[in-house]
Order: structure tokens, then C-alpha cells, then sequence
């Protein structure tokens, strides 16, 4: 019976009810909806919000060292903290912010499985009040680059064949348009693929309760139904890199990928940069310009790779 | 929640008074805020239920599953229905501070609705720009509903 890669990873709403005010444990809500931490949250969480907290007020990039270290102290999170990661929509937020502190080498991240929602069906106590924990100090390392793909680097991953994953849902996936044409599909100026990506939309990841599925299940979508394989380089990118982030943490924690980046610029950067490859349709590698017009210009059909 | 008999102040009197709740409010407040006016959204009428899965109503460009009904009442005035997904607090209480600013006003005046009321509540600080880009096409949508039932008036 297969167990996940690193089972200890995930923690149950049970565990973080009992470790509420254990002082070596910091509990962080990351949510889509920055109001439903005000609604209640779980008693003693502080918030980190992706939007607010944790990008570059100039630059397209996440907050610098410096910034990721005063939100640390200012938020109670010390370099040995405990830090528990959990939010709304199975947690794609909690992963994505679990990411940030993979990034900048926190040792100690877990996600409490199930999120917000598992917090509710178990009847557990939610809190409004005002949370504020002693300030500490904090020393991030440099960017860990082994788990982010910059844009080039994709490029390079697929020209050469490589693990490419594109969480979105089958309509982005295949650049079907937005259903009112004059808005761009998704923010991007062209919708469809990266060539090579294989569609594994990201609710594949989880049970309706928003806990993640099983070992068993997750290996069989992934390792004996799409053949991926653990030791491969793989890259994960969906729009603006917060569903890739849940994949990511699927892949790398419960899986035990060895090699798994997230593409945080995501479809958001790909679909509007000029020259990059993109294909359309519900194959990996779909049909691209070049090969319509080769098709036109041909008696025969081309072969598709 | 003003009825709609009670008030009589126009579109741009009532953003301005609800701007004035938010104003001095640090972020955390604000969104507590706009949690109260999601609670005074009226839930949506039986009937619509039916309506939501064959009309085109819902507003594409945001995340946020929402349906909105940009409408007459019998007297003439506007109403603006509308369904949120409960687990979307924020843009619940959006929806429903446009269908306070518009109920009962006239058709053509809720199709002023202007587009600074996220700057002006302080909530593009609070949420972000990719949140906020989610609200905006809820008001395009409002404002595009009303002006076509103004020109239907005519």
C-alpha cells in the first residue's frame, strides 16, 4: 500500500487543534478571498496573503530577501517555527505561500490537510479575533532556484521533450476563446499550450472535502495512467502559478518527484511574450500555425509529432 | 439597508456616503465591512435558481462563480439580483454595495455606475490589482446591463 513520499508533511485540523498554542508552531492562512480570514480563521492564524504580502510592489517577482525576512519577524515565524500552511480551494493559496517559504529555505512547512473547509465539516472553533504574535528575528537564504522555472528555462525544458504539466482547466488548456470575445482569454493575448504539456487540471489532486487524494490514486494518475516519471525534470505552470503550486507540492511532498519545478510567470507571461511556441486543441501537441499552414499547403496531411 | 422607497438620494449621493463608511478604516476593518454588506445581499429568489443555468448571466472575467441580474421593478426603477458563491465574501459585499448604490434609482442613472469606487473605498490596496480587475468587470457588466434597459425605455 503506497504511504505519500513524506507522509508528516500534511497535518490533520486534529493536529493543529491541539497544537494551537504550542509556541514552536505558527498557523498561516493564505486564501483566494482576503475577507474570509476576518469571517474566522483558526484561533491564533495569522494571514499571509499572496496578493499583498508576498509580491514585489515594482517588479513581476515575489518580495526580496530583506522583505521575506521583515514579514518572518513581523508575523512570529522564526527560522525553527513550525509553519503551518491552510486556506480556502483545497489550498491553492496555502500551497503557493508554502512554495514562497520553500523559496527562500524555510526549513519546517506543513499544509493541514483540507484546508478551511476541513476546519469547517470538523466542527472545529473558528476565531475573529485580533492575532498578533511576539516579533522575532528571521534569516532567509538566497532564492532556491532547484524548485523555479524562470521563462528561458521552459523554453529549453520543452525543446528538449520534457515533463511539462498544465493545470488549467481543458478549456484553457486547448485556447478555447473567453465567452465574451473582446476580453483576452485569461488575461493573455493568445490562448492555448505550451507544445509538449500534457492537461492534468488541478482538482485531479484532491477529494471534494479538499484534502488530497490518496498516494494510491495520486500514483496511479500520475505514474501508471500519464507514465511520468519520479526521477525526470518536470515543470508545472497553469495561469499566474497558484494551481501549479498545489501540483508542484503534490509532485515534489506526496509523490516524491525529485526534480519539480513550478512556473510561476505561467501562462500569464507565456501567452503574451512574443515568438513562444504555442499550440491550440486538446492534444499535447496540438496544432500550431506552422502546421495548419503546411496542411494547406500540402496534398497529403502532415504527421504530427 | 436603505428601501427603496425610503431613499431618494441618487446613484453618486449613496456611493459617496458608503465611501465615507470605508474611509479611516485600517484594512483589516475594511474587509470586515464589506463582510456586513455581503450579509445584506437579499438571497437570491427562488426563481432565478432555474434562470442561472440557461441564461448567460453569469460575469465571465471573474474568478468568482456570479450572476447578475440587472433589472426593472414594477415602478420603473432599477434592481440589481444577483448570486455569489458564499465563499466569496469580498466580492459578495462588492455586488452588494452596486445594488445598494442603484436600487430603485432610475435605469439610466445606474448606468453611471463610475469606475473609481474601488480607489475611492481604499480597496485596491487591500485586495490587490489582480482581485480588483475581477470587481471592475462586475461593474462593466452592471453599468452595460442598465444602459441597455434604458435604451429598451426609450
Amino acid at each position: 500500500m503506497p504511504e505519500y513520499a513524506q507522509p508528516d508533511i500534511l497535518v490533520s485540523t486534529e493536529w493543529v487543534a491541539e497544537h494551537l498554542t504550542d509556541p514552536r508552531v505558527r498557523i498561516v492562512e493564505s486564501d483566494e478571498d482576503r475577507a474570509l480570514y476576518v469571517q474566522g480563521h483558526v484561533p491564533g492564524a495569522v494571514e499571509i496573503d499572496w496578493q499583498t504580502d508576498l509580491q514585489d510592489p515594482l517588479q513581476r517577482d515575489y518580495i526580496d530577501r530583506a522583505a521575506f525576512e521583515r514579514l518572518c519577524a513581523e508575523r512570529g515565524i522564526a527560522n525553527d517555527t513550525t509553519v503551518v500552511f491552510y486556506g480556502d480551494k483545497s489550498n491553492w493559496w496555502a500551497c503557493y505561500a508554502f512554495w514562497v517559504f520553500k523559496l527562500y529555505g524555510h526549513a519546517d512547512c506543513r499544509i493541514m490537510n483540507g484546508g478551511r473547509k476541513r476546519w469547517g465539516l470538523d466542527g472545529r472553533p473558528w476565531s475573529t479575533e485580533r492575532v498578533a504574535h511576539p516579533c522575532t528575528t528571521y534569516a532567509a537564504t538566497e532564492q532556491d532556484g532547484s524548485i523555479r522555472a524562470l521563462r528561458d528555462e521552459v523554453l529549453r525544458h520543452q525543446k528538449a521533450g520534457r515533463q511539462l504539466l498544465d493545470v488549467r482547466s481543458p478549456e484553457e488548456y486547448r485556447g478555447e476563446r473567453m465567452h465574451m470575445p473582446d476580453y483576452p482569454n485569461e488575461g493573455a493575448v493568445r490562448g492555448g499550450h505550451v507544445p509538449g504539456a500534457v492537461n492534468v487540471p488541478w482538482p485531479m489532486n484532491c477529494n471534494d472535502d479538499g484534502t488530497f487524494r490518496s498516494a494510491k490514486e495520486l500514483e496511479k494518475l500520475y505514474i501508471r495512467e500519464l507514465k511520468m516519471k519520479r526521477r525526470s525534470p518536470t515543470i508545472a505552470y497553469c495561469r499566474i502559478g497558484e494551481r501549479s503550486s498545489l501540483t508542484w507540492f503534490v509532485l515534489r511532498y506526496l509523490l516524491g518527484f525529485g526534480n519539480v519545478k513550478n512556473y510561476d510567470g505561467s501562462w500569464l507571461e507565456w501567452g503574451n511574450a512574443v515568438r513562444m511556441p504555442i499550440v491550440r486543441g486538446p492534444e499535447p501537441h496540438g496544432t500550431s500555425a506552422a502546421t495548419r499552414a503546411a496542411s494547406d499547403a500540402c496534398a497529403t496531411p502532415p504527421v504530427h509529432a | 439597508m436603505p428601501e427603496e422607497s425610503r431613499d431618494s438620494a441618487g446613484v453618486r449621493v449613496r456611493l459617496d456616503r458608503m465611501v465615507e463608511e470605508f474611509a479611516d478604516l485600517d484594512a483589516r476593518e475594511k474587509l470586515e465591512l464589506l463582510v456586513d454588506f455581503a450579509n445584506g445581499l437579499p438571497a437570491l429568489p427562488a426563481e432565478y435558481e432555474a434562470r442561472k443555468a440557461v441564461e448567460d448571466r453569469r460575469v465571465h472575467e471573474c474568478q468568482t462563480p456570479v450572476f447578475l441580474w440587472p433589472e426593472t421593478i414594477p415602478a420603473g426603477g432599477a434592481r440589481l439580483v444577483a448570486d455569489v458563491a458564499p465563499e466569496a465574501p469580498t466580492v459578495k459585499g462588492f455586488v452588494a454595495v452596486l445594488a445598494e448604490a442603484v436600487a430603485g434609482r432610475p435605469v439610466g442613472e445606474a448606468a453611471t455606475l463610475p469606475d473609481d469606487i474601488l480607489e475611492r473605498m481604499g480597496l485596491v490596496e487591500v485586495l490587490g490589482m489582480m482581485r480588483t480587475g475581477g470587481l471592475r468587470s462586475i461593474v462593466a457588466r452592471v453599468r452595460r446591463g442598465f444602459a441597455e434597459l434604458a435604451r429598451s425605455q426609450v
